[in-house]
């Protein structure tokens, strides 16, 4: 008995090991997470460690070098192409694996492996989107071609040395956090990186909320109103628009006819629906524009590019040279995807910012018997698609999503739309189709003039872009470039009845007539997201386009002349709103002076003699923006659906009488939104947050949103509506300048570091200036060059 | 002086242990030391904590002093701690407790054992 009952202190211990060692929900395996020796301590990175090594990687056909500058920024040279992809996959790997993985993750629905139960509804919308299904016709693309398969295999197999290269203690921290394990890398994993892009930046739609308005005035037998609504307020494109491409460029004449529109009530079916999920769509996107030496200092042109996407730590965008035979290209690369994105070489720079042309379409199918729809007066079967989604402790969940002949039914019975719509909604969209855009990147990385920059870009088809382009020659250009379908007028706008014919998407518009123009008269081009054209472009498309930033850019670069880098940093960093500019004196004009309380009127007093800049310690610019949220919020709303308003600019030009739409501000509105502004900044005022940068609380987030890890709280100014577009979790992801003269002279800086580890001195190494609005020098070596030994840190050898 | 040697032999065997094995081969190694060591158990529990705890407290000041306390610091931000040096406290005091566990149990059957 005495020695029976000795074996319990052993039993006792062992049960308290075996809990240590088991994750909890989503507490992780605490004695594993502490152990020094393996656990996230072995994450801890000495800030003066020596990163110089040799690597023996498999299949290297030569040796390559690798050097880091003093902000770990590599430049990798190799003898071939081969080697030059497979050190940078090795390199994206050794870095920032946790994020590729997670990010490929998301985009492909299966999260719920690693989060378990609760991402289970994200990972079915993506599969249902078909993400995966995209994805998967784009890889038969890439690996059609030789050169993008070349690519793809050695980018891959040198993510894959770095992975079968860890052990439990080398993985990087976030794995031990979440309890989940690398999987070997594939070609299909890059596929679904770029899918991930092309969701991030087409996959914006109102088409549903749309559709709801329309059948409403419908239904009030309200067809003048409605005629004018969809023309003027929730127009196609924006009226008041200064287009991407300037007005005074003769379009090249289309090859194609306009198809013929079908009747109303196919174009836009009859429907209802209710509870919507609120739309946030203020002034995301990007800039990007281009001076002409005529309107240098230099004489050389200069190209300027600041994409706004989501603030994340690990940072979207990873710092590279890329340097082979052919090849030597500077600028940001997308962890999980070879080549660089956006940047430049010996001989020419580019840009890109969104095109929001809109590409993706939904319609209401018409079921017929069992496992059948009707289209065009037939019964045609459903392809099924069987979708296995993982879950972490529990069995896995298969959904079977129908595809027909637009696409897969994205909602139906089994999963409900917003608004609960009971019908089936497929969907169209440009991302699901076949393309190549690694070629494109990878013959972009490789031009050298103009020319070719073209035929590079031809094969980049979604998400469609405004690439902007300069040279050393001292060439700017421009193209909206996509794959863009001949749609008649109203495609597209509404969700279309899907047992028509006519509704079926058309001839694809050859991509050499995409709107573009070669050095302008203007001496410069510019992009913000705006509308693409005027109404001289043949083909009819409508999109999702904001002005206030091409406004303010077009505004300053028209009166620019003898430009410098230090003039182009400026307008980067510029946070001068029209909005506030043009809306506010109508505001301060129509506001009932005397029913407001001493309080009240003490706020107003902030906006006397403010400048309608956004600046980071403006208490006016809160006053402002505050007011604005409550005013727009009511000012914008046409009724149901409640989430559906018109965009800011539009209601800037109907409250500033821009328009002939005759509009009358309502009095009771400003003044009941001013009394609830003053609320909210008595609120603020309480907890001494009412500077513009404390209200909007910009922060860069890690991709888990553990406050540990991220930057909340930056002294930075602007917001969407102002050219720094910096908001709450969206802002410049990469800031580059670029002068092209000989020697290129380009800057750039982005909100994080080059390290994903959070225990490393390089996870977040650029913020600081990112928030200061300065830039480094970027470290370019010529193609004809060397390295300066002073400018090298550390030197990797790879050895086959 | 026979506790202090004992809390060596437990500190070395769990490092070289626990860099080739997973982390509770320390409780393992602390366990095999108290089974076969002349010393009550209450000894046998100090020998076990003071043993891995040591090479707990040693591996991750060598992880943490050359990190200037990044890691420690953020991770005590994930836990709601104030500072890492607490979180480098936890983590030594779970590596003492779950060495002193296994110490125990060795200490106990190790009595129970003995003719």
């Amino acid at each position: 008995m005495r020695r029976l009952l000795a074996i319990l202190p052993l039993i006792l211990t062992a049960a308290v090991v075996y809990i240590l060692d088991k994750p909890m929900g989503s507490i992780p395996a605490l004695g594993r997470l502490l152990d020094p020796m393996n656990g996230c301590w072995a994450s801890a990175e000495p800030t003066g460690k020596d990163f110089n090594q040799t690597i023996q990687l498999q299949g290297a056909q030569q040796p390559v070098k690798i050097w880091f500058d003093e902000r770990m920024v590599p430049h990798i040279e190799a003898a071939n192409d081969h080697d030059l992809y497979m050190a940078q996959g090795y390199v994206h790997a050794y870095f920032r694996l946790w994020q590729m993985d997670l990010q490929t993750r998301a985009a492909g629905g299966r999260v719920s492996e690693v989060l378990g139960e609760k991402a289970v509804d994200f990972d079915r919308l993506q599969r249902r989107k078909g993400m995966v299904y995209g994805a998967e016709n784009s890889l038969k693309a890439m690996e059609a071609d030789p050169r993008s398969k070349g690519m793809l295999d050695a980018y891959t197999e040198g993510i894959n040395q770095y992975i079968y290269s860890l052990n439990y203690r080398s993985l990087p921290l976030e794995y031990k956090m979440m309890g989940f394990k690398p999987e070997p890398w594939t070609n299909l994993k890059c596929a679904l990186l770029l899918k991930y892009m092309a969701d991030d930046l087409t996959g914006y739609t109102e088409d549903i909320q749309l559709t709801i308005l329309r059948n409403r005035l419908k239904q009030n037998n309200d067809m003048f109103n409605a005629n004018m609504l969809f023309d003027r307020v929730f127009a196609e494109r924006n009226r008041g628009t200064v287009p991407v491409i300037p007005t005074d460029t003769v379009p090249q004449p289309a090859s194609l006819k306009a198809p013929v529109a079908p009747a109303d009530s196919i174009m836009c079916v009859p429907l209802t629906g209710e509870d919507f999920a609120v739309n946030e769509n203020e002034g995301k996107g990007s800039n990007n524009w281009a001076l002409s030496g005529q309107r240098t200092k230099s004489g050389a042109p200069i190209l300027c590019n600041d994409p706004h996407l989501g603030l994340n730590l690990p940072s979207l965008w990873y710092e590279m040279q890329l340097h082979a035979p052919g090849v030597n290209v500077y600028g940001v690369s997308l962890p999980g995807s070879p080549g660089i994105i956006i940047g430049f070489n010996d001989n020419i720079s580019w840009g890109f910012t969104n095109n929001y042309r809109d590409v993706k379409d939904f319609y209401a199918i018409k079921e017929a018997s069992a496992n059948k729809y009707w289209f065009a007066g037939k019964e045609l079967t459903y392809t099924k698609r069987i979708e296995e989604i993982g879950i972490k402790g529990m069995p896995a969940y298969k959904d079977t999503v129908r595809y027909t002949i637009h696409g897969p039914l994205i909602y139906d019975a089994h999963f409900l739309a917003p608004g609960k719509l009971k019908i089936p909604l497929a969907l169209t969209w440009m991302a699901h189709r076949p393309s190549n855009e690694i070629l494109s990147i990878y013959l972009l990385n490789r031009s050298s003039n103009y020319e070719q920059y073209v035929t590079a870009i031809q094969q980049f088809l979604c998400p469609a872009q405004n690439m902007l382009y300069a040279d050393v020659q001292g060439n700017i250009a421009l193209w909206g470039q996509g794959q863009f379908i001949n749609k008649w007028k109203g495609q597209g706008r509404y969700i279309m009845d899907g047992s028509d014919s006519s509704t079926l998407w058309g001839q694809n518009i050859p991509v050499r007539e995409n709107p573009h123009s070669l050095n302008p008269a203007q001496g410069y081009l510019a992009s913000a997201n705006q509308t693409v054209t005027d109404t001289t472009y043949p083909y009819w498309y409508n999109g999702y386009f904001y002005e206030f930033r091409s406004w303010r850019i077009n505004q300053v670069l028209q009166r620019t002349t003898a430009a410098t880098v230090q003039d182009m940093f400026a307008l980067q960093q510029d946070v001068f709103s029209v909005l506030a500019a043009n809306v506010l004196p109508v505001f301060l004009l129509h506001m009932p002076m005397q029913t407001l309380s001493n309080k009240e009127r003490e706020w107003l007093q902030h906006l006397a003699g403010w400048d309608y800049r956004l600046t980071k310690d403006s208490k006016a610019a809160t006053v402002f923006m505050v007011w604005w949220y409550y005013a727009y919020g009511k000012l914008a709303t046409v009724g149901r659906p409640d989430d559906l308003k018109m965009s800011p600019e539009r209601l800037m030009e109907l409250v500033t009488g821009r328009d002939d739409i005759p509009y009358i501000l309502d009095e009771d509105i400003l003044y009941s939104s001013f009394k609830q502004a003053a609320d909210s900044l008595e609120k603020l005022k309480k907890a001494n947050r009412v500077e513009w940068y404390h209200t909007k609380n910009t922060t860069v987030k890690h991709l888990t949103k553990l406050p540990a890890f991220s930057y909340g709280d930056l002294a930075v100014g602007g917001w969407g509506n102002t050219v720094n577009a910096v908001k709450g979790d969206h802002g410049p992801s990469w800031r580059m300048v670029v002068q092209m003269s000989k020697g290129i002279e380009a800057y750039g800086t982005y909100p994080g570091g080059q390290s994903g580890n959070p225990g490393s001195k390089y996870y977040a190494t650029f913020l600081d200036k990112w928030v200061k609005g300065e830039y480094y020098r970027l470290n370019f070596i010529p193609a004809t060059a060397k390295p300066n030994d002073k400018d090298i840190k550390y030197t990797w050898t790879i050895q086959p | 002086m026979q506790l202090l040697k004992y809390i060596i032999i437990i500190a070395i065997c769990a490092s070289i242990i626990t860099w080739l094995m997973p982390w509770y081969m320390a409780a393992a190694v602390a366990f095999v030391v108290t089974v076969n060591a002349k010393i009550t158990p209450g000894k046998a529990f100090l020998a076990g904590a003071g043993g891995v705890g040591l090479t707990w407290l040693v591996v991750a000041l060598y992880r943490d002093i050359p990190n200037e306390h990044i890691l420690s610091g953020r991770m005590a931000k994930v836990l709601g701690l104030p500072n890492g040096f607490l979180f480098l406290l936890i983590t030594i005091i779970l590596g003492a407790i779950v060495g002193g566990m296994a110490g125990w149990s060795g200490g106990v059957m190790n009595k129970a054992f003995r003719k």
